[in-house]
């Protein structure tokens, strides 16, 4: 057995039953940030989220700057539910100027792979993402990465507790962020 | 033939905007022979902002940039002092770096394995038997050195102009508004690890004239960004009689002084707490009472050509030109170094929050100058002015503030100043002697954290 194999067996194997369960989860959250149904998309977030994306630079192998895991470096997000609360109130000011007219969200999920963890009330889900948006004329991007989050089983449901986003651009080949990954 | 008069070709840019009056020609945010002028007379005239000395603290630290559209890597030396160079292999041109910043030894091209020390020395190359004697003098074929490096407070400015004045005198007077951001503490400043790039489908100008000046469009692009920071509080109201544009060689500054405007909208009251109780006091004693209560009050800034900050947000970037239609944007955080980690912290996110690509307020600005690039581009709709008057009757000699300076942030004086200098600078055509002075020197030789009054005392 290899060792990729060994590292994910320490823990059981999830069952059919519960990668069905967060695999449908994750697309709801797809469907739910498509449709900017962000009030409905908080509910599945948990009061201590960790949403964090951070920005990678161009750099050379042997060079071991911890650019994902160092909490102090720039990040496009590093963000507690607070923060991203803030940030989706400036949707409802009514004077987002560029967020109207509306841009157009498709949301691919995809490279499901869950694990158990130690705490049995939580779950460690990779995924992969591809993102689309279109506004105005003519104006698109697709943005793609990775994803390693946090589920918790609550009272609520599954809920987020943390993500980890990593975009595989070095320079952001967009005007700004107006997306939720 | 051709190429010479490409080369010398001189021409009147005064036709593109009439400053007295307050109005531009659109065809400055479009057009491809004026951007390649300004490559030549401004960016390869002008020092450029390539780094922060924290930035890269130890022998063969190195980053990479762009000085125009011209690679370069900016390197600390065995030394400690700092070498920015061409970031292309004088053999074919390739790159001989392709990292934004890392620790290097050498250099060593991917093409042929030519080599170069962190001075930009050629050392080597692989197989270098297949070159006979007489052949290559290696001494003469490093890295394409700049003409000059300096740094003021920790930023660090290179030119490929020899002929370009000191840095001293290239700030001017404005020095002693940036003194409000990079010396307002003991110890100095530092930008926090990492860089966001974005692009933006703009001119470049368009970033830097919305910071040098543009306060006027802060209350309505950013009314969302305002009110989702702050609870719901719209942008706070602005005093037109005790705020200021103040604009020197071309940098300009506008700023209230009511001390909390810029802090209140980062929406982080930790960081608003520690301004108002631990810095303002220290920052009164070092740069006296006055900038103490310009920083953090309702304020941005850009220093010409291409670099913007806003002092109490602590954002801070420059603009780099990749064809007259797109920018790169490249953003860091500025904290001083004494700070402590939970203010840094908080300042980073807050400014994460606010003004990267995915800030509350950033957002709202890229889509309006990406289209203010577009539509200026249209046959026709080139041909119509664009409107820079506003408070062109509002200039006052001020007894204390250095430079240019006009009553009421909003205005669009600062705008004309840095228009002014693009004008000088292109139509000098590259000579610094034809340069006009401004009269933005007025404090030459002077260290202007000092000069807590400002002209008061001279």
């Amino acid at each position: 057995m290899n060792a990729v194999m060994q590292e994910a067996v320490k823990l059981p194997a999830p069952s059919v039953e519960l990668l069905s369960e967060i695999q449908q989860t994750l697309y709801r959250e797809a469907r739910l940030l498509d449709a900017e149904r962000y009030d409905d998309w908080v509910t599945m977030l948990t009061e201590d989220l960790h949403y964090h994306m951070p920005g990678i630079e161009t750099r050379y192998r042997r060079d071991k700057t911890d650019q994902v895991g160092d909490l102090k470096r720039m990040a496009y997000y590093n963000d507690s539910l607070d923060d991203l609360n803030k940030r989706l109130r400036r949707l409802k000011t009514g004077t987002a100027w560029s967020e109207d007219p509306a841009t157009r969200y498709v949301h691919m999920i995809s490279n499901i792979e869950v694990e158990h963890t130690p705490n049995p009330q939580e779950y460690k889900v990779y995924s992969t993402f591809m993102a689309y948006r279109c506004r105005n004329e003519r104006d698109q991007d697709t943005l793609y990465g990775n994803r390693e989050d946090i589920w918790r089983r609550t009272s609520q449901g599954l809920q987020l507790a943390r993500r980890l986003i990593v975009l595989k651009q070095n320079v952001l080949l967009s005007k700004n962020l107006n997306i939720y990954l | 033939m051709k190429l010479e008069q490409l080369i010398n070709s001189r021409r009147d840019y005064s036709a593109f905007m009439d400053l007295d009056e307050g109005w531009l020609s659109r065809r400055i945010f479009h057009d491809q022979d004026i951007y390649e002028a300004e490559m030549r007379n401004i960016f390869a005239r002008c020092w450029l902002f390539v780094a922060h000395e924290t930035q890269i603290p130890n022998p063969g630290d190195f980053l990479t940039t762009y000085m125009g559209e011209d690679a370069v890597i900016v390197c600390r030396q065995k030394d400690l002092s700092i070498k920015v160079f061409v970031n292309s292999c004088p053999h074919r041109g390739n790159k001989v770096c392709y990292a934004d910043a890392g620790n290097a030894r050498r250099f060593v091209c991917n093409y042929h394995g030519w080599g170069f020390d962190t001075a930009g020395k050629l050392q080597g190359m692989h197989e270098e038997y297949c070159y006979d004697p007489g052949d290559i003098d290696k001494s003469k074929w490093g890295l394409k050195e700049v003409a000059k490096v300096d740094s003021y407070k920790g930023l660090v400015f290179a030119t490929f102009d020899p002929a370009v004045p000191s840095l001293a005198d290239y700030l001017g007077d404005y020095r002693w508004y940036l003194d409000c951001i990079v010396d307002n503490d003991e110890g100095g400043t530092e930008l926090i690890g990492g860089c966001i790039k974005s692009i933006i489908p703009a001119n470049w100008k368009f970033g830097v004239e919305n910071f040098v000046g543009d306060a006027y469009h802060a209350g309505w692009t950013h009314d969302s960004g305002t009110r989702a920071m702050n609870d719901g509080n719209p942008f706070p109201p602005i005093d037109m009689v005790n705020s200021f544009h103040a604009s020197a060689n071309g940098h300009g500054h506008e700023f209230g002084l009511e001390g909390v405007g810029d802090i209140f909208l980062l929406g982080r009251p930790k960081v608003m707490e520690y301004y108002n109780s631990v810095l303002r006091p220290r920052m009164a004693k070092r740069l006296g009472e006055r900038r103490s209560m310009i920083f953090g009050s309702v304020a941005s800034a850009s220093i010409f050509p291409n670099v913007s900050y806003l002092p109490g947000i602590s954002t801070f970037r420059t603009w780099l030109p990749k064809g007259p239609m797109q920018l790169e944007l490249r953003t860091w955080v500025i904290v001083n170094r004494n700070m402590p980690d939970e203010i840094k912290e908080e300042i980073t996110t807050g400014v994460m929050q606010t003004f990267g690509p995915g800030g509350a307020f950033e957002m709202d600005d890229g889509e309006n100058w990406e289209n203010c690039t577009l539509s200026n581009r249209g046959v026709v709709t080139r041909e119509e002015k664009l409107h820079y008057r506003c408070g062109i009757g509002r200039k006052l000699d001020h007894p204390e503030f250095p430079g240019t300076i006009y009553r009421g942030q909003y205005n669009d004086a600062n705008q004309r100043g840095f228009y002014r200098r693009w004008q000088d600078l292109m139509n000098a055509g590259g000579a610094w002697s034809e340069v006009p002075d401004r009269n933005s020197n007025r404090l030459r030789g002077r260290e202007t954290r000092d000069l807590p009054g400002g002209l008061l005392n001279l």
